[in-house]
């Protein structure tokens, strides 16, 4: 009987002929023809512009797009480059597209990236979302140099963002990535990131690729392994960060239980990695990061709040299963309060975020039950963060994420005891 | 008296293990001789650093270095005691010390030092079967037959005992027994004349050959190669080769090894066919390694005879070895290659192929290095160092082999096979320092093997040399256990020109595919079971068609082969 394979033969027999690289893009795609054009346009130039002597290709793995996509990745090239640059590329260029199966969704994507690095001995890697609207060239240069040529293992991305976009990451991921896993990451759930060919190797051969969070929340799972790992990791300012319209219309839930779901595996996995960890990881920060205010991010804080006051009535029951009763009853105070006056403090909401931790870790229900419990208590925060941030600049936004993650550090005590308490 | 002259062998003594060697052998897998890639020097030929013309310790270690970057992790030497050099060595007359040629004690206490922190493991050797007759234990046997050492070794009053075992140096003895003038009886010695064998019927000797083993083991060698294993006891009525009472004697050592020494080895030289060498391993209570002898000369026929049936004959014919042990594979080695263990119509085609000038052959063998038995055929030589880290075993590099050094067969005895060390191209190939008349042997200095030629310094400076490729082969064997420890299926493609066989270890399955040949070959192999999976060329890192239910198809240059991994995505 053959073999379960996730290489199509003729993928294989198209990397065979690529040969052995020393930079690997992965654009990972589904329906993605209004924007990946100009994505792959930026990627060739900034290869050719800040890389030009080194082997490099492009691998796009398609989940099934029905708007011709693929077509568009594969006739997507650069005419003339000295229109944009100064010389022509002195090397064959190589744009493969495959096909991935769809309900893998982008996790499935980045395991056909993964094992092209590793077939194809990558050196340094990179993997770029269609849907950045905002890339230029020298996002290839900021992600990859300090891989390539700085020997790092791991880059992940810091955008300049409007305040009030990235809700999820400030308020969850970043801060308890930063009191476990002692990185004080911006973006842990970026959809920008680099990574050395060791690292894909050893990500390659990890046992998650049947999991639901590996969807679309492989961002956070790839950069905990890559902390819990010691690998050499840093950040890289990109620059803006513009939505596509088709980012916004993501489900709040669907992207809570992917991206929580990852990170709480990943504390799961990494246990014996954050639970002894004494010092905080150095992440120096490659480019120059401006802080410019943004356009405008549009957000409805009294239907949010609705919804967070309905949540925490209805899902009562389950929520007495997952927190506390002292913790459950001040979050029913705030969920009776007023709207205007919504106040989530970073004390209640470090507690919750440990509490459900905790219970995931538990089992005390079902998995996926349980991360679509807090999506209610998440609007009831995001309302409050609203609130409370709502005339400030992004220098002041930053000190008071930094009181955030102070709050995660102090808790965390408490927090490893519950972890390792039994039941 | 007596005891203080013999016994003084032991008046220097270690204390035991260095700190160096606790270190290194902290930790250490059991089964590192698995694992082992030997490299085979002779401590006279190699450096020579006080310009006396003969190779010594100090210079070993000045070369350190170069042996580790080859990628070699153990070092085999061959004799270095005090001996009249009239069998280069193997003639002891003194156990536990240095030949002063050589250097001291402490000269040998820094090689081992300095081997073992480049990570690198040592094996000497333990001449068991017999002594030079120069030894102070033969002076004093050979008085008077009521000496009290006179039983230390095997005396006649005729030459008539033991008809059945043969001569094995026929080209200079012809009798098993010398005549001793001087106490007027014969003497039994399986090799040269001035070599009488040690009678291992007398617990005495076994004792002391026990002392001499703790007292290179207290100074910290890793492990011994038993020479001449096979001849230790004679009986009666036998050919006098692999009783069973040798194996009583080997199993004692080794119980007594393994419980004061752990971590160390035995490596039986036993010139033996597959089933008899087998015994040398016991159930695992013998010896742990054991070189392969019948499998070597049948590697040089199966190139000549561009025909995979001499190596699978005879690996099909090897019997299973217990877990804990390990067959040494080699090329050529300081001896002559021999010819013992192949039929009389195999011995005289390889002797036609091989050594049609009958000064090539010496004993029953041939006395020539590699390069020139391969005609300096670059292709060729890659080929065989190819099919020896690619079969079974821990595999033996000898000396001078991985730069392609040439041979002397009008040196007499094996001496052409042991010439000095060719490191560069100037004042004796940067052997010594010393007059070119006082070297202990001649350099090679024709123009195709000579060290202006071949030598280590230009080799060095070339990506493309042999030694370069040497050392790239060698971390690719490196990369995976599945070499040293893996099983062992041969593929029986209809090309009888290739010859092909997986190798695998766990999940790890690779597939190794030689042409014999000198023209180029296509072959067709049968890999459906590995249905799926991406053959990985290990050289070079690409990637070959996938495997499907077809047969595959690959073609080979002359003399070509190749390693793959078999990857599964």
């Amino acid at each position: 009987m053959a073999e379960e394979t996730f290489l199509s033969d003729e993928f294989v027999r198209e990397l065979g002929a690529v040969g052995e690289v020393d930079i690997l893009v992965g654009i990972p795609t589904y329906n993605n023809r209004l924007t990946v054009e100009r994505v792959v346009q930026a990627v060739q130039i900034g290869l050719v512009k800040y890389f030009p002597r080194e082997r490099t290709v492009v691998i796009n793995p398609d989940a099934g797009s029905r708007d011709g996509t693929p077509e568009i990745v594969k006739s997507a090239s650069v005419q003339d480059f000295r229109s944009v640059l100064a010389a022509n590329p002195l090397r064959t260029t190589h744009t493969l597209t495959t096909r991935v199966h769809p309900t893998r969704g982008e996790g499935g994507a980045l395991r056909l990236i993964l094992a092209a690095a590793d077939l194809l001995r990558a050196k340094a890697c990179t993997v770029i979302s269609p849907e950045s609207a905002s890339i230029t060239p020298e996002w290839i240069e900021a992600i990859l140099r300090p891989i390539y040529r700085e020997r790092y293992d791991f880059l992940a991305p810091v955008y300049q963002r409007h305040k009030f976009d990235a809700l999820l990451v400030k308020n969850i991921l970043s801060p308890l990535i930063h009191s476990t896993y002692g990185a004080n990451l911006e973006e842990p759930a970026g959809t920008e990131f680099g990574f050395s060919g060791a690292l894909a190797c050893d990500l390659l051969a990890q046992d998650v690729w049947r999991e639901d969070f590996m969807r679309y929340g492989w961002g956070v799972w790839m950069t905990t392994a890559a902390l819990a790992g010691s690998y050499r990791s840093c950040q890289s300012f990109l620059g803006p960060k513009v939505h596509s319209g088709k980012q916004a219309e993501q489900n709040l839930a669907g992207a809570i239980q992917q991206v929580v779901g990852a990170l709480f595996y990943s504390l799961e996995a990494h246990q014996n990695f954050w639970m002894s960890r004494t010092e905080p990881v150095a992440l120096p920060l490659f480019g120059f990061k401006s802080e410019l205010d943004l356009g405008p991010v549009r957000v409805n804080r009294k239907r949010l709040f609705e919804m967070f006051r309905t949540g925490v009535e209805e899902l009562s029951t389950i929520l007495s299963q997952i927190l506390s009763a002292p913790v459950l009853q001040q979050i029913r105070e705030v969920a009776l309060g007023q709207e205007n006056t919504c106040h989530f403090s970073d004390e209640l909401w470090a507690k919750t975020i440990y509490e459900f931790a905790v219970s995931y870790h538990r089992a005390v229900m079902n998995r996926d039950h349980l991360l679509q419990a807090l999506t209610p208590i998440y609007r009831g925060r995001v309302c409050s963060y609203l609130l409370e941030n709502h005339g400030a600049r992004v220098a002041e936004l930053h000190k008071r994420l930094e009181v955030l993650h102070q709050q995660f550090e102090r808790l965390k005590l408490d927090f490893i005891q519950n972890w390792s308490a039994k039941t | 008296m007596l005891e203080a002259a013999v016994g003084a062998q032991h008046a220097v003594s270690f204390k035991r293990t260095t700190m160096a060697q606790d270190t290194f052998l902290r930790g250490a897998d059991p089964l590192w001789y698995k694992d082992a890639i030997l490299y085979e020097v002779h401590v006279r030929t190699f450096k020579d650093s006080n310009a006396d013309g003969i190779g010594d310790f100090r210079g070993l270690v000045e070369k350190l270095d170069y042996v580790a970057d080859l990628g070699v992790n153990t070092l085999w030497l061959l004799p270095f005691y005090p001996s009249p050099l009239k069998d280069d060595g193997y003639d002891i007359s003194d156990y536990t010390n240095v030949h002063p040629s050589y250097g001291t004690m402490d000269d040998f206490k820094l090689f081992l030092d300095e081997s073992h922190r480049r990570g690198m493991r040592v094996l000497t050797e333990l001449v068991l079967n017999h002594t030079s007759d120069q030894h102070p234990w033969f002076q004093e046997a050979r008085k008077s037959p009521d000496n009290p050492w006179r039983d230390w070794y095997v005396w006649s009053d005729t030459p008539e005992r033991y008809q059945e075992a043969r001569i094995i140096f026929t080209d200079t003895e012809q009798s098993n027994w010398a005549w001793d003038p001087v106490s007027k009886s014969y003497y039994w010695h399986r090799f040269f004349s001035h070599q009488p064998d040690l009678n291992y019927d007398n617990p005495a000797v076994r004792e002391e050959i026990w002392k001499v083993m703790k007292f290179w083991l207290d100074a910290g060698v890793d492990a011994f190669r038993l020479d001449a294993v096979p001849y230790l006891v004679e009986r009666e009525g036998t050919n006098c080769e692999n009783l069973p009472e040798t194996h009583e004697v080997l199993r004692t050592l080794r119980r007594r090894l393994d419980e004061s020494y752990p971590g160390r080895f035995f490596l039986a030289e036993a010139n033996q066919w597959p089933s008899d060498v087998r015994a040398y391993f016991g159930q695992g209570d013998e010896c742990h390694v054991a070189f392969h002898f019948p499998l070597m000369p049948r590697m040089f026929m199966a190139v000549r005879l561009e025909d995979r049936k001499p190596v699978i004959e005879i690996l099909e014919k090897t019997p299973q070895i217990p877990e804990n042990c390990q067959w040494a594979t080699f090329l050529r080695n300081h001896d002559e290659l021999t010819l013992e263990m192949v039929t009389d119509e195999e011995r005289d085609y390889l002797y036609d192929e091989y050594a049609r000038d009958k000064t090539m052959r010496l004993n029953v063998g041939i006395r020539r290095r590699l390069a020139p038995l391969m005609d300096d055929d670059r292709r060729r030589v890659e080929l065989m160092n190819g099919l020896l880290l690619s079969l079974p075993g821990s595999p033996v590099l000898y000396y001078g082999d991985e730069i392609g050094m040439g041979d002397n067969v009008y040196l007499g005895d094996r001496k052409g096979v042991r010439t000095p060390m060719q490191w560069t191209g100037g004042w004796n190939a940067g052997f010594s320092n010393a007059d070119p008349e006082m070297l202990c042997l001649p350099l090679i200095s024709n123009p195709i093997y000579g060290f202006q030629a071949v030598n280590v310094e230009s080799q060095k400076r070339s990506a493309h040399s042999l030694l370069s490729w040497m050392k790239q082969i060698l971390r690719v064997r490196k990369s995976t256990r599945v070499f040293s420890r893996g099983t062992l299926e041969f593929l029986t493609p209809t090309n009888h020109r290739v010859l092909a066989y997986l190798r695998e270890l766990g999940e790890e399955r690779v597939l190794v595919v030689n042409n014999l040949s000198s023209s180029a070959q296509a072959v067709e192999l049968d890999l459906s079971r590995f249905r799926g999976r991406i053959p990985i060329e290990m050289f070079g890192g690409n990637l070959f068609p996938r495997i499907n239910d077809r047969l595959y198809l690959l073609t080979l240059g002359p003399y070509q082969f190749y390693w793959f991994k078999l990857r599964r995505f």
